[in-house]
């Protein structure tokens, strides 16, 4: 794949994770909801309901793709009917990007189901960096992405995440989705400061923001996704628009979950803060040139 | 990679509870806050409490008819039989008829509760075909009808119970008090399919199967109506054939129509 940048991909605006208990709501009222992020996992099925409902919403908005189980991380072989699935489902829906997690989900052909932590060094990075270009050559494309929440860390790191991720993304020319919850919790969790680790990724690969809710326990965090996001990550995301430039931004909600209008809701804060930050130059459309033009 | 891949086979082990006697917590680092064996432990509790979720929410009336903590029991024991090798848990349970059946032998009726759930949720996502009317039947002349042979829909499947298990899941699915699990006389066939986006169920007699299994093997009709002949006249083997293909049609069972 040929060097390039993010010059090519849209800023989208705000949008919000797409749940089956919202499918109804949104084709029925069309929310104020610039664009949805789906689970690709959940569409890499032969037929039925998922695919009729993420078509009719596709219809309607832009759509991103996001998965769990591409194990970027894992030390044996990707499940090649996994890329085949993900590379069909993303040329039947035609979403403006598709991320997945850095991390690992298992190994020898098992599955874990969790976002696994890697250790952080200069060995794993080039491993990672160099399955990330075999993705992107596969899918035609850059991938995003995402840091996880962690609950451990490894004697063996010999850098923080944000180096490790920089020189990910750096290697493999990929960009990155910033999940601003998951840098509060981990930064709960390993004692570091979170506006460090926004200060450590690099700018111009910055394509998607996450946010959300989750479980604080004392001692450490759970990341949840089973509430609102609380004020001290609207701070951090204050922070992190405020350093990148207007950054096409979503709220996750994968449990306890609300009406589709109290997540509508809820994104007007993001809205608003973006809003407060850039004002008064933000349009669901600018695309991201103008933006890494004016905050490079 | 032999560093990161020793690291990947230790933690899974740890999770799996494979590791016996490893000291994979040595490789993670220990603080006053937490500690390296809690933060593990996080992940060891997740890995069952994100399978256990999953096995509930596939297995919604079996997890009624079992209760919390016995159905709980049994999602452990499976987790530990078989690791997932699934990119999305939403296929993990499909080998909990035969974990039941080994596990609780005594109870025989959650096993074909089980195969029952898990084949009714395999319509939920089956592969769209189209579905074929009496209408598009209408332009075959009736002469050629003996020669037609049909395409079905891949959601099909038959479900035999032995124990009146769909009346309880009825039950359940209605908020109702379920009556005791009992033994029925005899088999029944449940056929399963899906109407547009919603899965279906039916009781089948046996004749219904029969025709129905020929069809989908790719008889034509005039093979259906000659197979039952031996229960009845040819009349009324055809007339029943008739009817059977009436109703398949009808229910949105057939997705396309051949003549020899
Ligand atoms: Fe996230």
């Amino acid at each position: 794949m040929k060097k390039q940048s993010n010059i090519d991909l849209p800023y989208l605006g705000f949008g919000l994770g797409l749940r089956t208990e919202h499918y109804h709501p949104i084709i029925e009222t069309k929310p104020k909801v610039d664009w949805f992020e789906v689970l690709s996992e959940n569409y890499m099925v032969p037929g039925g309901k998922p695919l009729h409902f993420l078509d009719k919403v596709r219809a309607d908005y832009p759509v991103v793709m996001h998965g769990v189980s591409l194990s970027i991380g894992s030390t044996t072989p990707f499940d090649q009917a996994y890329l085949r699935d993900l590379k069909k489902l993303a040329d039947r829906i035609q979403p403006a990007w598709i991320s997945d997690h850095l991390c690992w989900t298992g190994v020898h052909g098992q599955n874990m189901h969790d976002l696994l932590p890697l250790p952080y060094t200069e060995e794993t990075a080039k491993h990672v960096a160099e399955r990330v270009k075999i993705v992107q050559d596969y899918l035609g494309r850059q991938i995003l992405l995402e840091n996880v929440s962690s609950y451990a860390s490894y004697v063996d790191s010999t850098m923080s995440e944000w180096e490790f991720i920089s020189l990910i993304a750096e290697k493999a020319d990929c960009l990155l989705l910033l999940d601003v919850n998951n840098i509060y919790v981990s930064s709960y969790n390993h004692n570091f400061d979170a506006k460090t680790f926004i200060d450590g990724v690099p700018a111009k690969r910055v394509q998607q923001i996450h946010l959300a809710g989750h479980q604080n326990n004392g001692d450490y965090i759970i990341d949840t996704h089973d509430a609102p996001v609380i004020d001290p990550v609207w701070d951090l995301y204050e922070y992190t628009i405020a350093k990148l430039g207007a950054v096409s931004t979503m709220i996750e909600r994968d449990d306890n979950m609300p009406e589709l209008d109290v997540l509508v809701e809820e994104l007007e804060i993001a809205r608003k803060i973006a809003q407060k930050v850039h004002a008064p130059n933000i349009t669901p459309v600018e695309p991201i040139s103008m933006r890494v033009a004016g905050h490079a | 990679m032999n560093h990161l891949a020793q690291l990947q086979a230790d933690f899974q082990a740890y999770l799996l509870d494979d590791a016996q006697g490893t000291s994979f917590i040595e490789a993670v680092v220990d603080d006053k806050k937490v500690g390296a064996k809690k933060r593990l432990s996080i992940y060891h509790n997740a890995y069952r409490l994100r399978i256990i979720e999953a096995l509930a929410t596939a297995y919604p009336k079996l997890n009624a008819l079992l209760g919390d903590v016995l159905f709980d029991n049994i999602a452990r024991e499976y987790i530990s039989a078989y690791p997932s090798t699934y990119r999305n848990l939403r296929w993990y349970g499909n080998q909990m008829r035969e974990h039941l059946l080994t596990t609780l032998p005594q109870h025989p009726i959650a096993a074909e509760m089980a195969d029952f759930e898990w084949t009714l949720s395999l319509a939920f996502d089956a592969e769209d075909v189209p579905e074929l009317t009496l209408q598009d039947l209408a332009t075959i002349p009736p002469e050629n009808w003996a020669d037609l042979s049909f395409t079905f829909q891949p959601a099909i499947k038959i479900v035999r119970t032995r124990w009146n298990t769909i009346p309880i899941w009825q039950a359940l699915e209605a908020d109702e008090t379920p009556t005791k699990p009992a033994q029925e006389s005899t088999y029944q066939s449940w056929l399963i399919w899906r109407k547009k986006f919603n899965s279906q169920f039916r009781l089948v007699t046996e004749m219904e199967v029969i025709a129905l299994n020929m069809a989908m093997a790719g008889a034509t009709f005039g093979e259906v109506c000659e197979s039952l002949e031996c229960e009845m006249d040819e009349e009324e083997a055809m007339t029943t054939a008739a009817q059977y293909l009436a109703t398949w049609l009808q229910e949105g069972m057939i997705s396309a129509v051949k003549q020899k």
